[in-house]
């Protein structure tokens, strides 16, 4: 519904409250159909408020309303101190640090993807030069094979490289960041090529008549134009990155470095009866931003989505 | 950059016409020759740096694709007006050689192979290993107190004294010799003192722990004495011996003569194999075994089978449910729509690890919200996770649930984009609702969908996180085995190679790997084929 069709209808309210009425009792069917699609999209995530709210740590006593209302969930998983109930002392978490790597990794994976990406998108959609069909042709069948597929491969060289160059080996950020972007790369090239192709070529042209070399025309002129689908396509980006668990679960290995989707599965595994009030308040503050984030950039997503990625 | 230059999707209007000489001065100066030379300098230190790194550990022929990357970089970006293209390809064509295509062919090979927990290392890492891990102490076998030590000229030796005859002695890497009596004196913790030794202490001995434990006095025989933890040694003697003449292992024992059997391991003839085996090449075996061995066979097709009617089930399931939810919607001047668009797509707007974690408590058969707070008051209790088949529901209804709301906006769209024209002219020559929906709004809608039904199909048949993250993709089956019955082909795989606690099988994970992308690019293919992405090409 645009604004203008909502102010329009505000505007008449008053007179018109009649024939609303009606209109609301002529699509009674359609608020059943949408009420029932509200309360499905929405028991879990109501659940889970009410659970990391609630005294109670066990999934066993999460209710509809929490009993003992209490923050304690939040602080105790912010402070790693979730008392645990098998044997004394803490559960050995560490939510901020996952918290902290998480968007850490995905952001300079979104940040560097996005930039390569956007380079060999460039060259693909503005010069003709020999192998440039067999390049595409080429990206076309590598982003085809999915990075998970690999994951086996990439493991084995992680642990390998890792023995020569400790940098980038297993249970290191550089290593598993540098293995993202060889997997979104393929994709986003493709992705970013397809937009890159809708930009007018005068533009690049009369850049190059004022005596722009390829390069500043590239910074300086597609770029900034290019610069909303750059935020689609990062996005998507980040987002995949974030939810990635099984290469991350490959390459890292100690709980500090973990990823958010490693660390709270490592938290909550067969102990949804001891562990549930303070992961749903993780949950809760994961999930959040990243849902604001998301929604509000949604109407620029599905262009980008139903361009050929998709989302979970 | 202004930001009007950012706002505006697509290109028009005459104020980024005026920012674009701004950015471009900003480009075309010494910023963009200091970031470039920067940038150079950067990768050619790392290039520097890393052949350091590649020559100390003898690695000759990374050494030489280093060189030739990194030589062939610099000609790229200083060379005077070659083709502009390669300055552009460059650092993506790096990650994705690095990344995408190393790991493919890898991966090809490994599948090949026979890279598994027990072969890993080298034939010659291997025989060196069965020699050592073969011991036996020998009919009158000594024990020893013993100390490491170092010697006048600071060599590592082992001061013994031994636990029978109370005689002293002195261990070289070559040979044992006697000490007068009285040079060694003992304490509560085994020996104390050595004259002309200096026995190793703290970090010293901890640090020498490598070389310790391959450290060997020999003796007579073949037979060799060795510490055993850091105050006693034993004197041991090889039961197998190595034949290199006849590349086998003869046992000293009864003769029994281990040969190699061309699959990484020496067996005897009766069937008796020597560990641990050494990686080499197998060929088909292991495609092979997926055909022809059927503890291996009857999982694999079970699980093929199971990840078609997933994806399947979920794609169909999701896109019909997102349709109607789209059509019953997609009223003009309906009052809360926005409200419930909003609601319905937040299963996909929160991050999807989160929900499928949450999931796996909500779904929970004893404590869990689904049953507890719904089920029960009807006199329900579902094993919604613990039995086979219901834990197969589960994972659809639970990916219905996530993927519902992108097919729920995707057909929005392509509702919207339907022109009213072609409805309203149906409805002129007398179609009636259904009708108009089935020849009119259905196919125009599907031509728009499918080829995203066919990227959601290839998606979900690899969705991982929605089978592990819920499941495990089990309930697993407890006589053994690795596959569970909601195991799909890429968590088996994932299983199989890194998340099993019956031993790594790298082999035939990427034997698996392979047929899955065997079987997602032939439906890619088929979607490619379909839709105008090939003619982009040109």
């Amino acid at each position: 519904m645009s604004t203008a069709e909502v102010s329009a209808e505000r505007a008449v309210s008053v007179p018109a409250r009649p024939r609303r009425r009606r209109k609301l009792f002529e699509n009674w069917w359609r608020h059943l159909v949408g009420i029932v699609a509200l309360v499905v999209s929405l028991f879990p995530v109501w659940f889970v408020v009410s659970a990391a709210f609630d005294h109670s740590d066990s999934v066993s006593g999460t209710s509809f309303w929490p009993n003992i209302p209490t923050l304690a969930n939040f602080t105790n998983i912010l402070h790693n101190s979730v008392p645990d109930k098998t044997f004394q002392g803490h559960v050995d978490s560490a939510f901020g640090r996952w918290y902290l790597n998480s968007v850490v990794i995905a952001l300079l994976t979104a940040f560097f993807t996005v930039i390569l990406g956007s380079l060999a998108a460039y060259a693909f959609s503005r010069f003709r030069f020999r192998g440039r069909r067999t390049g595409m042709l080429f990206l076309l069948l590598i982003q085809m094979f999915p990075q998970l597929l690999l994951v086996v491969a990439i493991y084995l060289i992680v642990l390998n490289v890792g023995g020569v160059f400790p940098v980038i080996g297993l249970n290191t950020y550089t290593g598993l960041i540098v293995v993202y972007m060889g997997g979104a790369l393929g994709v986003n090239a493709w992705l970013l090529k397809g937009f890159f192709d809708t930009i007018p070529k005068e533009l690049d042209e009369s850049a190059r008549v004022d005596g722009a070399t390829p390069g500043q025309i590239f910074w300086g002129v597609v770029l900034p134009l290019a610069l909303p689908v750059l935020a689609v396509v990062g996005l998507i980006s980040f987002v995949s990155t974030l939810n990635e668990f099984a290469i991350a679960s490959a390459i890292l290995q100690t709980k500090s470095h973990y990823t958010l989707p490693v660390g709270m599965r490592g938290f909550i595994d067969q102990q949804y009866g001891q562990r549930w009030g303070p992961f749903t308040a993780g949950a809760l503050m994961a999930a959040v931003p990243a849902t604001l984030l998301f929604l509000s950039l949604q109407k620029w997503l599905v262009s980008g989505l139903t361009q050929g990625s998709v989302k979970g | 950059m202004s930001t009007a230059t950012a706002r505006v999707p697509a290109p028009a209007g005459s104020r980024r016409a005026a920012a674009i000489p701004v950015v471009l001065a900003f480009f075309s100066g010494p910023v963009g020759l200091v970031t470039k030379i920067g940038l150079l300098s950067l990768s050619n230190g790392l290039a520097v740096w890393a052949a350091y790194v590649l020559v100390d550990h003898r690695n000759w022929v990374a050494l030489a694709v280093l060189a030739a990357a990194t030589g062939l970089i610099d000609y790229v970006y200083l060379a005077r007006r070659r083709t502009p293209a390669a300055k552009f390809l460059v650092p993506a064509t790096v990650f994705l050689i690095g990344f995408q295509v190393v790991p493919i062919i890898y991966t090809v090979e490994v599948a090949f192979t026979n890279y598994s927990t027990g072969h890993i290392a080298s034939k010659a890492d291997a025989i060196r290993q069965i020699e050592r891990v073969t011991l036996e102490p020998p009919a009158n076998g000594k024990s020893y107190t013993a100390a490491p030590a170092r010697d006048a000229g600071g060599n590592l030796v082992l001061v013994l004294r031994d636990d029978q005859t109370g005689k002293d002695y002195v261990g070289t890497d070559e040979r044992l010799t006697a000490l007068a009596p009285g040079t060694v004196t003992t304490g509560a913790l085994g020996i104390a003192s050595a004259k002309g030794y200096r026995l190793l202490k703290g970090n010293e001995l901890f640090s020498l722990d490598k070389t310790l434990n391959s450290f060997v006095v020999p003796t007579a025989g073949g037979a060799g004495i060795r510490m055993q933890g850091l105050s006693q040694a034993v004197e041991l003697r090889p039961t197998l011996r190595y034949d290199s003449r006849r590349d086998a292992f003869v046992r000293t024992r009864d003769g029994t003569v281990f040969h190699d059997n061309g699959e990484g391991s020496f067996v005897s003839a009766t069937g008796e194999e020597l560990e641990p085996g050494w990686k080499t090449f197998v060929g088909t075996k292991n495609f092979g075994s997926i055909i022809h061995n059927s503890a291996i066979r009857k999982p694999f097709l079970q699980i093929f089978w199971w990840t078609f009617v997933f994806a399947v089930s979920v794609v169909f399931l999701s896109f019909a449910v997102g349709l109607f939810l789209a059509i019953v919607l997609n009223k003009k001047g309906m009052r809360f729509r926005r409200l419930y668009r909003s609601a319905i797509l937040i299963p996909w707007a929160v991050p999807g690890f989160l929900s499928l974690l949450v999931w796996q408590g909500l779904l929970n058969d004893d404590f869990g919200v689904v049953n507890r707070v719904f089920l029960n008051h009807v006199g329900l209790n579902v094993p919604w996770l613990f039995d086979g088949d219901w834990a197969k529901v589960s994972v659809i209804l639970v990916s219905f649930w996530l993927t519902v709301p992108y097919f729920f906006l995707v057909s929005l769209g392509a509702l919207q984009s339907i022109p009213d024209e072609l409805v309203e002219a149906a409805r002129v020559d007398g179609g009636g609702p259904i009708q108009i929906f089935r020849r009119v709004t259905l196919p125009l809608l599907l031509v728009a969908v499918s080829p995203l039904l066919i990227a959601s199909f290839a998606f979900n048949f690899n969705n991982f996180n929605n089978i592990y993250l819920l499941t495990s993709g089990c309930p697993c089956d407890s006589a053994g085995g690795i596959a569970g019955s909601t195991d799909i082909l890429i968590s088996y795989t994932y299983k199989l190679a890194i998340a099993t606690g019956k031993g790594q099988d790298f082999a035939l994970a990427s034997a698996v790997s392979i047929i899955v992308f065997l079987i997602v690019a032939s439906i890619s293919a088929v979607s490619f084929s379909r839709t105008k992405a090939l003619e982009n090409l040109a």
